[in-house]
């Protein structure tokens, strides 16, 4: 065929980029979950018939990236029986979905142009509900993962434009609140059929030979790009580990991911053979999801100009070596409830630390861990069952080479795409009022740049009792690492009050709550990227202006002297402070009774 | 007497005359940044010299001015605003720091090499105060005055200038608020002040919050300005009504603007979709029926191409808008812009794909061509295809260097193995594409297909580019109106003067209290004839519209429906369910008539209606097409290596009923219209022209 002129190719890119943006809006304009709709739990994109990908700009790495994988096997399964209309769903981990975990459901739709399959895409939310022994799927202790709740392998729901109307009450007969289930399922198959419209139009406009033919060259473009990247990356095996607090089943014993990552040449290899054996516990992540994420944790490190390219192209060159029987690649029946956080956070982290060392110029310090959790109770106001969970109480971003993090965005594992909720709406929707929402001074790693603030988030329990699961939480005793020197973040805490009593809450855990309770969430912020000792002075006076950072971190930590009311830089005693290493470290630790952060020297606060 | 209107722009400063004939008088001046209000008299002293009357005399005889300003647009972008403390609850000092998350709209999830967001508040300038409200509108805690006093006094002594007070739950019982902004104003009168339910009385703390940031930011030099222009004019004889574009689309007088500044964001692009739909109107009933129902306005400038879709005649609104990095939650009139404007610069990216903008040449250094860079631009591009005149660029006031712009066209092309003529017409195309894909997005955002649609362009660019991008999205019809390059000031003509009032209550259908709505509306309304009677207007020469926001229960996205009737109750809740799940499908594809809907903001707008716009209508053409021709210029079209002579015509020459066919250019001192190949083109009555692919 003629060679593609370059304003179609680029035309036709921009095309399926718009696309997903648009699907993505749609479905948060529609849906009802506080996760899909207000917080962006949500993953969308384009694959071509043999899976590979086309467009992935809008999503959570875990829910989407992986999804070549599952369209393999779709492919194998259906054979001949892919058809016009049809509208797989899937959230299982196994047995062909390569799904994150059960609540994440996947509407996967096959697209034809003359009879002939051309692409898929994915719409991916997470549900508020997926069966199983407790809502939200964040069960701690299931014994396998039926217990955690509907798995469904990749099954038509739609088949033909008409729905399968046995299957389906089959599966609104097992979740809770099936109306509202129903409403989300709704909301992602219309937006699958949106996006059908769109690339058919595409197709009628320029022919399928034009289409597909950009879409190949663009790959081709995306690869030459990120492979010339990865050469100029010095040839070697760098290596990175991370680890969550426990599993949720044996308690209290730190389960870790192990990446050995070799650059050779033009390519990247991810061995994660050294990571902990397969738990017990809910913290296992599948082999696509694992795959998902420690792709996206490359991608990070490929230059900016290229962060709206990304395709095929950019995963050809990355290899994964990830054996059965790991914590990175569990046998069925494992359970993998926790593990979006639990141990996918670790997958991206590590990757992430291997990538700090080898690039230093693109250095990430790791992000606030997740302090989620999953209450359920009833709502006296409308006497119905209610099951909550946000983002707002986590800690903040961490720093980058050359950028401080920001106060505020959730997840370096999520990469920022979702969001906080609203005081005034979470009030409104749930029987709980907020006393505190706000960043807690020198609760983050310090860095030449650092984190972004912690965060102080208090709420009291104005509904009935139930039970709170913090499947989704992690790091009261492991901490996300700086990079290049920087410090890594604070340990974090949760803990209710009732009454006098001050009881403390880890992750992976399932605990009542009363009537009247508060819960405090002390959730640190971001880790930092270089020595502090060499952040400008002027940063950190205006962080000490802004009360970021206390007189006391300024000096113990930033070696910078100041007056603690007129701000002024004692020049002499902070050039001195500055010029010797500092021969003892410091950190902030929660004081558990005051809830005031203290600084400690490193080592002596981890409990 | 005289009619005027006054768009100060990022570039020029427009100003229309609209004289008691009926005729339309155009003029131009230099935007001047430092302070607008002198590009504003040199545009006026230009109209006055047309009249040959001193600019005192000329003023002296134009009964009202409607003003649109860029000014606090570009305050709150180049960050020059004031220092601005905030006064917030106690406990939720960083709501507007966090905003919801670490991008704004359209970054990229792989990209996290991005500076963290700099609020316009600083945290030291962001104090806490004991008080509360719930959601119920109880107040839980009430304002303690004393805290408030010693942060208050905290921040004056810190030079602040501008205070927000940002309460939560304000929007439903405004008690807290209001008693903080009497302490403060008794405290300083010279500052400003702002309470968040005053400017959006919508829940939602973030985007209420910081809207009201941003309007105490800009307030002050809002204020300055106000004051100095209202000065001058009375100094220059002026003693007619002045009223200011609000974003939106209504227009006010200025003393009940500078409260709620942040309106004043957009004012000028907000008004050229007024200008569309005004124009297609004469259009249709030109023809006698209506054939333009549904209308894209577009506006291409320097730096912007700007869209607004407008479906049966109703300009869209949203409240979804960031301005720079900053959430601006008030309604504007729904204007989606990209970096795409005659200044728009072609590189190479990382993949070595052509690209052009959004980093625009703006006015200076400019394109090219105008002597001072050596990057080409899209009015580089135009240039050496041909489609634009070198001598007679804005009526000759500004030499092109034709050499300069094919030098720069040339370097682009080399870096892709083009000709200088291949390279002009790719990033022709390829910023052509660009406009279109916006206007794509727009238009499948709402659920329109965009061949439904007659174009309407303006803009000193919009001319030279419609078509095409017309062609390449099948749209019928383009019309360039007369007007074209000054589409915003004519649009400042055509608008109600308003105001439009909302009041957040959030109940299901089932649990409807009518007389509750009613009193929220009849408290709207009261406050509505307060405020209209203050400026001279009275009760009866308003006009309302009543609308609410819906959604599905459990939703969190809403769709704005208008009341079937002046109030609410029983009777119509029925037909308002079954519009709003009529609506919905035409949205989303699908509609959930099994789900209960609920009903959250209630809004009211409030108008009236301008004076009537009566154009002159100029005589049919006597002589030939031919009599209004000054020239041709060879063109290259639609990637052919051959150039064609094409004839240029001499936009003051054509008259109603002459028609020209493709290829073809007109001119104006204004701008120039591109008729290419395969479209036809008449002059309508009023002068405008009206492409049509044959």
């Amino acid at each position: 065929m003629e060679p593609i002129h370059p304003i179609t190719l680029s035309t036709i890119w921009h095309g399926f980029q718009s696309l997903c943006r648009e699907m993505r809006g749609m479905v948060s304009r529609t849906s009802q979950s506080y996760l899909i709709a207000t917080l962006g739990d949500l993953s969308v994109g384009v694959w071509l018939a043999d899976g590979s990908t086309v467009a992935v700009p809008e999503g959570l790495p875990g829910q989407f990236l992986g999804t070549h994988l599952a369209i393999a096997a779709i492919r194998e399964q259906f054979k001949d029986d892919l058809r016009p209309g049809d509208v797989i769903l899937t959230n299982d981990p196994y047995h062909g979905g390569h799904n994150t975990h059960l609540p994440d459901w996947g509407f996967i739709r096959p697209i034809f142009h003359e009879g002939e399959l051309v692409f898929f895409t994915l719409v991916r939310g997470h549900q508020m509900d997926t069966g199983g022994s407790f809502p939200g799927g964040y069960f701690p202790n299931a014994y396998d993962i039926i217990a955690e709740g509907l798995c469904i392998p990749p099954l038509k729901v739609i088949k033909g434009g008409a729905e399968d109307v046995d299957l389906n009450t089959l599966i609104y007969n097992n979740v809770r609140w099936p109306a509202e289930i129903k409403m989300d399922c709704n909301s992602m198959i219309a937006t699958s059929k949106f996006a059908e419209n769109r690339i058919g139009e595409m197709l009628r406009r320029y022919g399928k030979d034009t289409v597909l033919g950009a879409v190949h060259q663009m790959m081709d473009r995306t690869e030459r790009a990120v492979r010339s990247i990865i050469a100029a990356i010095p040839d070697g095996t760098y290596t990175g580990e991370s680890s969550t607090d426990d599993d949720g089943t044996v308690l209290d014993e730190p389960v870790t991911v192990r990446v050995d990552l070799t650059v050779k040449g033009e390519e990247i290899t991810l061995d994660f053979s050294r990571s902990d054996a397969q738990r017990q516990g809910f913290v296992n992540s599948g082999y696509g999801a694992t795959y998902a994420r420690a792709a996206a944790a490359v991608i990070i490190f490929m230059d900016s100009a290229l962060a709206n390219y990304h395709n095929q192209g950019s995963l050809r060159p990355i290899t994964m070596i990830n054996p059965p029987g790991r914590v990175t690649n569990p046998n069925y029946p494992a359970t993998v409830g926790a593990s979006p956080v639990n141990v996918g956070n670790q997958v991206l982290e590590s990757v992430a630390e291997a990538l700090s060392k080898a690039r230093p110029d693109r250095a990430i310090g790791a992000w606030n861990k997740h302090r989620g959790d999953y209450t359920f109770a009833v709502d006296p106001r409308s006497g119905e069952r209610y099951v909550r969970t946000t983002f707002d109480y986590d800690g903040s971003a961490g720093a980058v080479w050359g950028h401080d993090g920001m106060t505020g965005p959730t997840q370096l594992n999520t990469l920022g795409s979702v969001r906080r909720g609203s005081i005034e709406e979470f009030e409104i929707r749930f029987p709980w009022r907020m006393l505190k929402l706000e960043a807690l001074a020198d609760f983050n790693g310090a860095g030449r740049w650092r984190g972004g603030g912690g965060i102080d988030w208090r709420a009291v329990n104005e509904g009935s009792a139930g039970r709170m699961a913090t499947g989704s939480s992690d790091g009261d005793v492991t901490q996300g690492k700086g990079a290049q020197g920087g410090q890594p973040h604070p340990c974090s805490r949760t803990i209710i009050l009732r009454g006098d009593q001050k009881i403390r809450v880890k992750p992976h855990r399932m605990v009542e709550i009363k009537e009247g309770d508060t819960v405090v969430k002390l959730s640190a912020g971001g880790a930092g990227v270089g020595d502090p000792r060499q952040r400008p002075v002027e940063n950190v006076v205006i962080d000490v202006r802004d009360e970021k950072v206390t007189v006391e971190a300024a000096r113990l930590i930033y070696g910078v002297v100041l007056d603690p009311v007129s701000l002024e830089v004692d020049a002499a005693a902070t050039r001195a402070l500055r010029s010797v290493p500092s021969s003892q470290r410091y950190e902030a630790v929660v004081n558990e009774d005051s809830f005031q952060v203290e600084l400690k020297p490193v080592g002596a606060g981890a409990q | 007497m005289k009619q005027l209107t006054i768009d100060v722009g990022g570039t020029f400063t427009d100003c229309l005359v609209l004289e008691e004939s009926g005729q339309l008088q155009r003029f131009k001046a230099a935007t001047t940044p430092q302070d607008p209000t002198q590009g504003f008299f040199a545009a006026a002293g230009k109209a006055a010299a047309h009249y040959r009357q001193p600019l005192d005399r000329f003023l002296g005889g134009v009964e009202q001015i409607v003003h649109g300003t860029t000014l606090g647009t570009n305050i709150l972008i180049t960050e020059r605003g004031a220092k601005v403390g905030m006064l917030t609850s106690k406990g939720f000092r960083d709501i507007v720091e966090m905003r919801r998350g670490i991008r704004n709209l359209h970054g990229s999830m792989f990209d996290l090499f991005i500076d963290p967001y700099k609020p316009l508040v600083p945290r030291y300038l962001c104090q806490t105060v004991e008080e509360r409200t719930l959601y119920t509108g109880k107040v839980l805690n009430a304002l303690n005055e004393e805290e408030l006093r010693a942060k208050t006094r905290l921040l004056l002594d810190k030079g602040c200038t501008a205070v927000a007070i940002c309460f939560l739950h304000s929007y439903a019982n405004g008690e807290n608020e209001l008693k903080a902004k009497r302490i403060v104003q008794q405290m300083a009168p010279e500052v400003y002040v702002t309470a968040s339910h005053e400017i959006l009385p919508v829940w939602r703390e973030f985007e209420r919050f910081s809207t009201a940031v941003v309007s105490a930011y800009i307030g002050p030099a809002i204020t300055r300005y106000a004051a100095r222009l209202q000065g001058s004019l009375k100094q220059h004889g002026f003693s007619g009504r002045l009223l200011m574009m609000l974003a939106n689309g209504l227009v006010q007088v200025v003393d009940e603007c500078v409260d709620r500044a942040v309106y004043l964001l957009n004012s000028g692009p907000a008004a050229a979709p007024s200008a569309a739909v005004h124009l297609a109107g004469l259009h249709d009933k030109m023809v006698g029926h209506r054939i333009h129902r549904n209308l894209l306005s577009v506006d291409m400038g320097g730096t912007s191409f700007d869209v607004c879709v407008i479906n049966n005649g109703e300009i869209p609104t949203t409240t979804d808008a960031w301005v720079g990095e900053h959430r601006v939650a008030i309604k504007m009139v729904d204007v989606p812009s990209v970096g795409a404007g005659g200044g728009s610069l072609a590189w190479i990216d990382s993949l070595g794909l052509l690209s052009v903008g959004p980093q625009s040449a703006g006015a200076d250094p400019g394109p090219a061509a105008y002597g001072k860079s050596e990057e080409a631009t899209v009015t580089d591009a135009d240039l050496v295809l041909g489609y634009i005149p070198g001598d007679y660029f804005l009526g000759g006031d500004i030499q092109l260097d034709l050499k300069r712009s094919h030098e720069a066209v040339a370097r682009v092309g080399a870096q892709l193995n083009m000709s200088t003529d291949e390279s002009a017409q790719s990033i022709f195309t390829t910023i052509n594409t660009v406009m279109a894909n916006l206007i794509t997005e727009v238009c499948t955002n709402k659920g329109h297909d965009v061949r439904e649609f007659t174009m309407v362009a303006g803009g000193g660019g919009g001319g030279v580019h419609a078509a095409a991008i017309a062609r390449q999205l099948s749209i019928p019809i383009v019309i360039v109106p007369r007007v074209a390059a000054l589409m915003s000031a004519f649009g400042m003509f055509t608008m109600d003067l308003g105001l439009e009032y909302a009041r957040s209550c959030a109940r299901r259908q089932s649990q409807l209290d009518f007389a509750e709505i009613g009193a929220l509306y009849a408290d709207m309304r009261g406050q509505a004839a307060k405020d209209f009677a203050r400026i001279g207007i009275s009760e009866s020469d308003l006009s309302y519209r009543a609308t609410v926001e819906m959604r599905y229960v459990g939703q969190f996205h809403e769709v704005e429906m208008e009341l079937p009737g002046q109030e609410l109750n029983a009777e119509n809740l029925a037909t308002l369910l079954q519009n709003f799940h009529a609506k919905y499908e035409a949205m989303y594809t699908y509609s959930m008539p099994w789900r209960a809907a609920e009903l959250l903001t209630f809004r009211l707008r409030v108008t009236a209606p301008p004076r009537p716009v009566e154009m002159a209508v100029p005589a049919r053409a006597t002589a030939g097409v031919e009599a209004a021709l000054r020239g041709s210029r060879q063109c290259l079209f639609d990637g052919s290596s051959a150039r064609v002579q094409t004839p240029a015509y001499d936009w003051e020459r054509l008259e109603p009923g002459h028609s020209i066919r493709g290829p073809a250019l007109v001119d104006d001192p204004t701008t120039t219209v591109l008729v290419p190949p395969g479209f036809f083109c008449e002059v309508d009555a009023y002068r405008n022209l009206v492409m049509r692919t044959e």
